[in-house]
């Protein structure tokens, strides 16, 4: 990786709002060509992370985006990092054919004939107003334009929230299939998890303003395992310390950390855990080490 | 270019009742006050014009315009025409103050201020091309209004001065100040600077206040009445209201200009020879800064 470009440098980030800490320490490297995804609860410092990457709060610590600060060069960023930070911002007033327009003329970047070939896979009609789209279809508006930007960086801040599971699957493969091609770096933070886990190539776990875990997809699915173990051996799975237990279907499911496979599958089914399961066992293994000190 | 195009067509296309349909129904309307004048149905009385069927019936009036000169007659003409647009000038002043008002508050009520700061625009360019909007592209729109509400009053005049067999057709349109249509948007966009510190107050108070109507008028009020119960006098006062009426009204205007014309008030050197209007420069160009502060500041929380 550390021969890939850097994107995001974020060292010690720190942000209170009414003295309540969003951010307390946070660090972070995101490198060109990552799918980044930011795992955490609400409050955990998600969004105001990203709207400080865009230059939209003001944050202490170091913080650059494409080599450049946020606040300081934020007009310069805007020209190559896109975002699609909340369904409800596009202007209902304006029509499809105006926003076009506009988006075509403050932005250096944009290709009209790109986003005119997007829409025209839709529903959405040139003429219509904004305010008569479905949410659905003001996200995929947007997505159209953002994906007819030639941005370096992308930020999504809970794209598809409050849509149905049509459109948010629609939206990620066709971010996935038609927009990104590996030198572009997109940083998500979403609360559907299992929805972006396959998109994914690293993660980053937030809890309460800290990122408490980062690691690639990869490296997730070599260091944790999730093992259903046959009912005989239950008590020598649970000897070899698993870090999490959740119940399915009645049985219990372990999750083991930095733990051969070949000293699980004895035992029973052995698999990579879901991010939001491996999640909630971080998160809980950071509770239990913090209440222990 | 392209972005300031881009903002200005994006501002008229959202404010086009105010800017674009407001001024021609007024042009409309004061049209046919025209007409309705001229067939007796109503007449028009000011302090400065008189325009009524008087000259049909009085012989002294109609034989008065026969002998009048060229100059006699483009002075008539040009003070009528005056009091026909006032109505447009006003309509258009409001739709400005609306303008100021809505412009700043609405994209962050609506929260689009989120999507418009997505894109490489600068908070400081957004500003001074929305006070771009407000102080020249707004008074333009108004002039085709207000030049088609000329050439049908002349017109129609024209025609019933024919009809009556008052005076020549071509009576009116021999005297009719057509280098006036430079004037009346010099005087536009003058008193737009004049008016400057007013507008640039209304915008400021739109940009950070949760009430922008009351963010606007309070503050004036308690300073205008503190003064009042402090020092017994209303300078501040004053000024605010010099502000918002015509510049060749306030006090500044100079005493030998006295009678009100369009080609005095378009007089750019007398308006930038006047200490105050360089003060209401400073007091805008402050407003400007505080504005662009505010706008910069905007982000989740603001609109939450």
């Amino acid at each position: 990786m550390s021969n890939r470009k850097q994107v995001i440098r974020a060292r010690n980030i720190q942000k209170k709002y009414s003295g309540q800490s969003a951010l307390s320490g946070f660090d972070l490297e995101v490198y060109q060509g990552q799918i980044m995804g930011l795992i955490g609860p609400n409050g955990a410092g998600k969004s105001t992370f990203l709207q400080a990457v865009l230059g939209l709060v003001e944050t202490t610590g170091e913080l650059e985006v494409l080599g450049l600060s946020p606040k300081r060069d934020r007009h310069e960023l805007l020209k190559r990092a896109s975002s699609i930070t909340d369904v409800a911002v596009m202007p209902r007033w304006m029509t499809v054919g105006q926003v076009l327009k506009y988006v075509e003329g403050v932005h250096p970047r944009f290709d009209m004939n790109k986003a005119r070939k997007i829409l025209s896979n839709t529903n959405i009609q040139k003429d219509s107003r904004v305010r008569t789209l479905s949410r659905g279809m003001v996200v995929q508006l947007h997505l159209s334009l953002v994906m007819a930007i030639d941005a370096e960086l992308l930020v999504l801040d809970e794209p598809t929230l409050g849509l149905d599971l049509a459109y948010r699957k629609e939206f990620y493969s066709q971010l996935i299939e038609d927009y990104f091609d590996g030198n572009k770096t997109i940083i998500i933070s979403t609360h559907q998890v299992e929805e972006i886990e396959g998109v994914l190539s690293d993660v980053v776990f937030l809890n309460k303003g800290k990122a408490i875990m980062k690691e690639s997809i990869d490296s997730l699915n070599t260091r944790y395992l999730e093992l259903r173990p046959k009912a005989e051996f239950l008590e020598k799975a649970k000897s070899l310390k698993p870090i999490y237990t959740r119940t399915e279907l009645s049985r219990p499911v372990y999750l083991y950390e930095d733990t051969e496979i070949q000293k699980l599958e004895i035992f029973g089914e052995v698999h990579p855990p879901a991010i939001a399961d491996l999640f909630l066992a971080i998160m809980n293994k950071t509770n239990q080490s913090e209440e222990g000190s | 270019m392209n972005a300031l195009k881009a903002i200005i067509v994006r501002e008229i296309q959202e404010h086009k009742w105010g800017f674009v349909y407001l001024p021609w129904i007024v042009a409309t309307f004061m049209s046919l006050v025209v007409v309705l004048v001229y067939l007796g149905l109503t007449e028009v009385n000011t302090e400065n014009f008189k325009f009524s069927t008087e000259i049909y019936s009085n012989p002294d009036v109609a034989q008065a315009m026969k002998d009048s000169t060229l100059e006699q007659r483009s002075e008539v003409i040009r003070t009528g025409l005056q009091v026909l647009g006032t109505p447009l000038v006003i309509a258009l002043g409001f739709a400005i103050l609306a303008f100021s008002l809505s412009t700043f508050f609405d994209e962050r009520k609506d929260k689009s201020i989120i999507f418009w700061r997505s894109l490489p625009v600068s908070d400081t360019f957004t500003v001074l091309s929305k006070l771009l909007v407000a102080t020249i592209i707004a008074p333009l729109l108004a002039v085709p209004p207000l030049l088609v509400l000329h050439l049908i009053s002349v017109s129609v005049g024209s025609i019933f001065f024919v009809v009556a067999d008052i005076v020549p057709f071509f009576w009116a349109w021999e005297a009719y100040p057509f280098s006036d249509w430079i004037r009346v948007i010099l005087s536009l966009w003058m008193q737009s600077l004049w008016s400057l510190p007013i507008i640039t107050w209304i915008m400021l108070t739109g940009a950070y206040s949760r009430k922008p109507v009351i963010g606007a008028i309070l503050p004036p009020v308690v300073i205008s009445l503190s003064e009042q119960v402090a020092f017994s006098s209303s300078t501040f006062f004053d000024s605010v209201m010099q502000r918002v009426q015509p510049w060749s009204r306030s006090e500044s205007f100079p005493i030998e200009y006295e009678g009100l014309r369009v080609s005095e008030i378009a007089d750019i050197p007398l308006l930038f020879s006047l200490n105050e209007f360089w003060i209401g420069i400073v007091v805008s160009l402050i407003f400007i800064a505080l504005t662009i502060y505010f706008r910069s500041r905007s982000d989740y929380s603001s609109v939450e």
